[in-house]
């Protein structure tokens, strides 16, 4: 095979090297996406799902397959002739006439072994009835509720809303090729947003000791053509900054100020490829963006916690200092008590350093040579290490009971996205409808017709399917007067709410195999990123229709 | 107590009454915005349930939920083509295998799966390659859906099918819909062959693959990435020569990745991972099942209105983006006057009299919207250079060294073309 000296035995060469076990290659693709926080926390999620329709198994199928800890499966229905034909998770006639709900569990377990999953052949309204019932809804990790009787949705969500630490509740509504779904939840903290914004501060305006000192002590002049050309883009920006500042006292803010910013980089260049001062030139933007908290994360430390106490009103509000100077303390018990006590750790973090948040400690990938991108990085990563040190001592200070339930991984996921952390105040279901009612809803329709209607009639099909699940009673007028009902009798019926109650009366008891495999789909994304608080979750109705093929998010404002 | 399965022999006996119960709720009546043409009842269930035949590509993340999508909608007539056999990394996703599948074609454990499951449906599965097969076989389909991870063979799918159009026999023109997926984003399209925009007039739209310059590589590593890169570009060749790296093997896994690791020590770096390895030389792509799901469930709506005419379909893009919230786009994406598949015009380049043939050749290799790999060149009357045969290769090498100028006047054309796709490329050359 090789004739050189050096030819190795593959065998041999990986011998103390074994691959990775079964489970993390079965989750490989989806741990790039989430990692081994993201799947733990799926692993200790239970799931409670509200009917076993086709919406319902096609869920449930999303949330097997990667991996989550337990469902439970509630329907006191036997399988129908249409159940067998549109459920892939019934066996066809042979599940006719027994309860769907026992013969769909098997038939999810066997995507995943790991997961649990249990049938319970029971009306929710006598769930709710009882006490022992409501507590046991209350202790799953999620709840999601498909084409649910109105009556019944509106006492488990009502009932899911009062208790602050109620899991939230997944609403589903379809018709044909029309659905919609929200969210019901209190507070979603976000630690891990993943979203591609701008990359945390590199500390150009405002460099660290060590950093400052690398910039000054260049030499352009001196350096070889080969160093010359690998000085790194952050250390030119730096030493660039301090140069402008000496010279004309503050940093370039003005198009003008910039331009000429720009022309000095261009001007180090000794050579035309050389691409560190290219790279430079197209990070100056750092200079002008700053190095301070984001605006968005600013605002974040005004945010007082949510106030338990506040559970009739229709969106739960922050607690209120009793002393304007003061700021409520957090306690153990305070909702998401250590991601609130992190969150103003990092206030006081930014108060103490000017408005700097921690350093993230990670570098991009810059046209320099290893020695000096190494060296960089090491710089980075003790700076970071030395802020994190501060950021943990503080949080102990400050909050000396909530510190010790904050674990050096969390501490460590916050510190890494501490310029991206998002908070996210929810609702509850059907607040919206409450509070726009009338004028309000007739806006939202003439401002977003086809959402605003598509949301309105799958209202209005429910409304009628409450007394009448067989859809005997959804004809356009009932339709057109439930709706109307909404926004108020005189209100304009434009051409999108007719074609929505046309769609609506034209199927309204279908669950159609597509729509049921997108809402599968779709919702079993929001769970994954409820449970994991990895990724942002709509807030608002998420509405889609299937015939023009778009979905958009509506009613997120009062 | 075993239940009877029918795989085969009349489709239509299987269907017990109800069994359409929510499809047909659509299939009876048109809604608002149906086309008048729609055929309610009957007649539209008889062609879709007795009469259309639909290929899906792919028996993968998407496939696999194309098929179920499908066979509940009442097509009774699929085939599926998909090269692959199963691998445990699927498992996550591709809900139609089992561990005890390991190995077997994914194409045959699908179809046997949906035959089961869903009775009264025929899946004729093929386990090989799309190009295996001619445009006969392609003539027999009234759609086609395409779940595949690979340009490449969406590129000779798009190009069969337009290629396929006759404009005297509308039966020619075959719908093609296409689905893919990264993460928590996807995109579904409808494509009508020579008449919406095709798969090759969005080329440009793809992320340019992470590549990294060979003297970093070599020379000055900075990331982990460029240690793996080292150990499978430049060392494993080195060492095992002639050897064909497996990224499926562990074992060449393995090597790969203690010697990147070796190599990220000498250099202080840190990050190499049996994980990154295997990303970074497989070019993993990350993949979960409710994104497929949601990808899937669109192209098989789609096919459904499509097939049945019992909604407008989309026109002609759909895309997903669930990383923040959920946002969509649906839009209409244009056809590209200068298609090298279907816009019929030459596509304009303006290079410098002084361009060589190789720099030529790599600028095409380097534009986003061509991807070509290994391109021949020639003109009406020369062959400037050819790829293979290697008799060609070496009769036309010299060629390289000269420039395009000498070769071809200004305003005429070059022909390209690559064994990689089932086209020719028509270049119009001026000079700037
Ligand atoms: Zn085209």
């Amino acid at each position: 095979m090789s004739n050189t000296g050096e030819s190795q035995d593959i065998d041999h060469a990986t011998s103390a090297i074994s691959p990775p076990d079964n489970k993390t290659r079965r989750y490989d693709r989806q741990l790039r996406l989430w990692a081994a926080s993201g799947q733990s926390a799926l692993e200790s999620a239970r799931i409670l799902v509200l009917s076993a329709s086709a919406t319902s198994t096609a869920v449930l199928k999303n949330l097997v397959l990667p991996g989550i800890g337990s469902f439970t499966l509630l329907d006191p229905a036997d399988a129908t002739s249409a159940d067998a034909g549109n459920n892939f998770f019934l066996n066809g006639q042979a599940s006719v006439g027994r309860p769907r709900a026992v013969e769909a569990v098997p038939l999810l377990r066997e995507l995943n072994d790991s997961v649990g999953g249990e049938a319970v052949v029971r009306n929710v309204e006598d769930v709710l009835s009882e006490e022992e019932g409501r507590e046991w809804v209350r202790g799953f990790s999620l709840v999601v509720a498909h084409n649910l009787r109105k009556d019944t949705l509106e006492r488990l969500a009502k009932m899911l809303w009062e208790d602050v630490s109620a899991p939230p509740l997944i609403v589903v509504r379809s018709a044909g090729f029309l659905a919609e779904f929200f969210i019901q939840f209190h507070e979603q903290c976000v630690s891990e947003p993943h979203t591609d914004e701008t990359p945390p501060s590199l500390r150009i305006t405002r460099p660290f000791p060590a950093l400052r000192e690398w910039a000054v002590g260049v030499d352009y002049d001196a350096l070889d053509p080969t160093d010359h050309g690998h000085v790194p883009f952050a250390v030119i920006l730096v030493r660039a900054v301090e140069d402008w500042k000496a010279e004309h006292g503050a940093l370039p803010s003005t198009y003008a100020e910039k331009q000429a910013f720009k022309a000095v980089l261009r001007a180090l260049k000794k050579k035309p490829d050389e691409e560190n001062f290219d790279e430079a030139e197209a990070q100056a933007w750092r200079v002008w963006a700053g190095d301070a908290a984001p605006a968005d994360v600013r605002k974040l430390f005004e945010l007082s916690p949510l106030d338990p106490s506040t559970a009739s009103s229709t969106q739960f509000t922050s607690t209120v200092p009793t002393d304007s100077e003061q700021q409520v303390e957090i306690t153990p018990t305070t909702p998401n008590a250590p991601f609130h006590a992190l969150l103003r750790t990092l206030a006081r973090f930014a108060d103490a350093h000017e408005g700097l948040l921690p350093l993230s400690g990670a570098l991009p990938d810059m046209r320099t040579d290893t020695a000096s991108y190494v060296r960089l990085q090491e710089l980075f990563k003790d700076q970071a290490r030395a802020e994190k040190e501060e950021f943990a001592a503080l949080l102990r200070e400050q909050h000396p009971d909530v510190a010790s339930l904050v674990s050096a991984d969390a501490l460590d996921t916050f510190v890494k996205n501490a310029h991206h952390v998002r908070v996210l105040r929810g609702r509850r279901w059907g607040a919206w409808e409450e509070t726009a009612r009338g004028a309000g809803l007739a806006t939202a329709l003439q401002n977003q017709p086809r959402e605003a209607a598509t949301h309105l009639v799958l209202s209005a099909v429910a409304t009628l399917l409450n007394d009448n699940p067989d859809g005997s009673t959804v004809t356009l007028d009932a339709l057109k007067a439930e709706v109307h009902k909404l926004i108020g009798e005189n209100a304009e019926v434009p051409q999108e709410l007719e074609d929505a109650i046309g769609e609506v009366a034209r199927a309204p008891t279908a669950d159609l195999p597509n729509t049921a495999a997108f809402l599968g789909g779709l919702i079993a994304q929001e769970a994954i990123k409820m449970i994991t608080k990895q990724y942002v979750p709509v807030n608002g109705y998420c509405v889609v229709d299937l015939v023009d093929s778009w979905t958009c998010v509506i009613g997120k404002d009062t | 107590m075993a239940t009877e399965v029918l795989t085969n022999g009349d489709a239509q006996a299987a269907d017990w009454p109800d069994r359409y119960y929510h499809v047909d709720q659509i299939l009876d009546r048109p809604g608002p915005r149906t086309d008048p043409s729609f055929m309610a009842g009957d007649g539209v269930k008889d062609f879709l349930r007795s009469q259309c035949k639909i290929l899906v590509i792919g028996a993968g993340g998407l496939g696999c939920e194309i098929l179920a999508n499908l066979a509940l909608s009442g097509f009774k007539d699929i085939h599926v083509i998909d090269m692959d056999t199963i691998d445990i990394s699927n498992l996550n996703r591709q809900f139609l295998f089992r561990p005890k599948d390991v190995g077997k074609p994914k194409a045959i454990v699908a179809a046997e799966f949906i035959m089961n499951r869903v009775p009264g449906v025929k899946v004729t599965p093929y386990y090989g390659k799309i190009q295996d097969k001619d445009d006969d076989y392609y003539m027999q389909f009234n759609l086609v859906i395409c779940g595949l991870d690979s340009v490449e063979a969406r590129r000779w799918i798009n190009a069969t099918l337009v290629n396929l159009v006759d404009p005297e026999n509308p039966e020619s023109l075959k719908p093609l819909i296409d689905g893919g997926t990264e993460g928590f984003k996807g995109q579904a399209r409808v494509i009508l062959p020579t008449i919406t925009s095709c798969y090759e007039c969005s080329l440009d739209m793809l992320n340019k693959p992470t590549a990294f310059p060979i003297c970093t590589i070599a020379n000055t590593p900075r990331l982990p990435e460029h240690c793996i890169e080292w150990a499978s570009v430049l060392e494993w060749p080195r060492v095992f020569q002639d050897k064909k790296l497996d990224t499926d093997d562990p074992e060449h896994i393995g090597w790969l990745y203690k010697t990147a690791l070796a190599r990220a020590k000498e250099f202080k770096i840190e990050g190499v991972t049996w994980s990154l390895t295997q990303g970074v030389v497989k070019n993993i792509i990350p993949a979960i099942a409710s994104t497929n799901a949601i990808i899937a469930a669109s192209c098989c709506n789609e096919a459904f209105k499509i097939a049945t005419s019992s909604a407008a379909y989309l026109n002609n893009y759909f895309m997903l983006i669930g990383t923040d919230g959920v946002y969509s786009y649906t839009f209409e994406h244009e056809k590209r006057e200068d298609c090298p598949v279907c816009g019929g015009e030459a596509l304009d380049i303006s290079i410098s009299r002084d361009w060589t043939v190789d720099r030529l050749i790599e600028m095409l290799i380097e534009k986003q919207d061509i991807q070509i790999k290994k391109p021949s060149l020639s003109t009406a009357t020369k062959q400037i250079y050819f790829q293979a045969p290697p008799q060609l290769e070496e009769l036309t090498r010299p060629n390289l060294e000269k420039k395009v100028s000498e070769l071809v006047e200004d305003g005429d054309h070059i022909t390209v073309t690559a064994s990689s796709l089932p086209f020719n490329l028509t270049l119009r050359v001026k000079y700037v």
